[in-house]
């Protein structure tokens, strides 16, 4: 029975109180939610700082258990946490990107990336875990490999787009990078081996491509479709070969699967795949839309 | 005699009435040329010169950046990453491939923003807050200090 056929609900668990300006963005914790490991979620927010808040077993309820503050001086964008939940990367109005380690029962702040000239928008960790990349206003995205002794290394600096980047996301299993932007393109970097990163493909107007500000991207659990989502009001399917991604050599071409329009009739921010095949979009007309796809595609 | 003198004279006065826009305009566009043709040499001396200092003094920043790197890995081979190493040789063969003594090489440009970007790059990973205060950031706001 596909996921089309069943109903589905939301239900407002909690409301979880502390920031004192609106909050941004939201990461749970990797490795928590299950097997007897509380559930950990982080939030970033306009009040330049980072919450971590824990599930209580007994209770169920969310209960703040850190503020990460007095490091960035504007607001905190962007939350990741790192594939093995050791490392938390931030990214904020103020050009930094921070990265906190839990140390005992607090959180230290023991890296700061600088080089972004504006606003860093997002941050995403690659799928191992070695390799942190990061965007912004100044059209740039930047790719850092983490060394041992939390020490950061520019790798590259990208530049391409030709408006603010808004996101990126690094594919699920391989070490493709992808980004999009105020410019209304998605881009596709790989390496060429040796730090030689570029742009091997734009998803543009023209190949089927948004018309406006892509805000988001998300991968199915495979990693051989992708979901987006814009300011055009609506969320796009894209597919690649998963062999081919898989092969490494050369890059698969991005195709564009199809269009969900007339959703939402205001700006869609926010688009996740879940693990489970549910696609879920946030958009300025308040609503949130789940979609599953159908027996047919 | 009179015949064929009198409409040539004839001609020549009222030629010159009716051409006199024509005449003028050629006047004024001769006077104007070579008022310009002086001014205008001038600017582009001032223009040359102005755009010639800052890319020299650009330019000459990143050289003087890299031969202390260069210096810094003379001493101890080891004091920088790998990575490091070789974005800094990076840099050092982009500056040498400047064009400096052809203004008109279209790859100017590029040239001078890929070297603005792996000075960057290089500056972001050895965490040092080198900044060249010549240059326009796209983030700019007439906040260039001394």
């Amino acid at each position: 029975m596909s996921l089309v056929d069943e109903s589905f609900e939301l239900k407002e668990l909690q409301v979880l109180e502390g920031h004192a300006d609106r909050v941004w963005s939201v990461a749970w914790k990797p490795a928590t939610g299950f097997d007897g490991v509380p559930a950990v979620l982080a939030s970033c927010s306009g009040d330049k700082t980072v919450r971590v808040w824990e599930q209580s077993p007994s209770s169920g309820s969310f209960q703040c258990k850190a503020v990460l503050e007095e490091t960035h001086t504007r607001t905190v964008r962007s939350c990741a946490w790192s594939p093995s939940g050791k490392l938390l990367a931030t990214a904020s109005f103020d050009a930094t990107t921070a990265v906190w380690e839990h140390v005992g029962d607090d959180y230290e702040c023991v890296s700061t990336l600088e080089g972004h000239e504006n606003e860093v928008k997002s941050i995403s960790w690659n799928a191992s875990g070695s390799l942190l990349a990061t965007c912004g206003r100044d059209k740039s995205v930047w790719i850092w490999e983490v060394l041992p002794g939390n020490e950061f290394e520019c790798v590259s600096v990208l530049q391409g787009h030709t408006q603010d980047v808004k996101m990126v996301q690094w594919h699920p299993n391989m070490d493709i990078l992808f980004s999009c932007s105020y410019d209304n393109t998605i881009k596709v970097w790989a390496e060429d081996g040796d730090d030689d990163w570029h742009c091997v493909q734009t998803l543009a107007e023209a190949n089927n491509g948004h018309t406006s500000t892509v805000w988001a991207l998300s991968f199915n659990a495979t990693g051989d479709k992708m979901a987006t989502c814009s300011d055009d009001l609506t969320l796009k399917i894209w597919g690649s070969d998963l062999l081919t991604i898989q092969s490494g050599n050369g890059s698969a071409p991005w195709k564009h699967i199809c269009t969900l329009s007339g959703y939402h009739d205001r700006t869609i921010f926010s688009v996740h795949w879940s693990r489970e095949g549910i696609i879920a979009s946030g958009a300025a007309d308040d609503a949130i839309r789940l979609f599953a796809e159908d027996g047919d595609g | 005699m009179a015949a064929s003198s009198e409409p040539n004279s004839r001609e020549d006065i009222f030629d010159s009435s009716l051409n006199l826009e024509e005449t003028h305009l050629k006047e004024g566009y001769n006077e104007g040329y070579a008022d310009d043709l002086v001014s205008g040499e001038e600017e582009g001396r001032q223009v040359g010169l102005k755009t010639g200092f800052e890319v020299g003094e650009e330019l000459g920043f990143y050289r003087g950046c890299i031969d202390v790197w260069n210096s810094a890995i003379r001493v101890d081979s080891n004091c920088f990453s790998s990575r490091v190493v070789r974005s800094i040789k990076q840099m050092e063969e982009l500056l040498n491939k400047y064009p400096i003594s052809n203004p008109e090489d279209e790859s100017v440009s590029d040239v001078m923003d890929s070297l603005r970007l792996k000075f960057r790059a290089i500056c972001a990973t050895l965490n040092v807050k080198l900044e060249y205060n010549g240059y326009p950031k796209s983030s700019d706001g007439g906040n260039i200090q001394f």
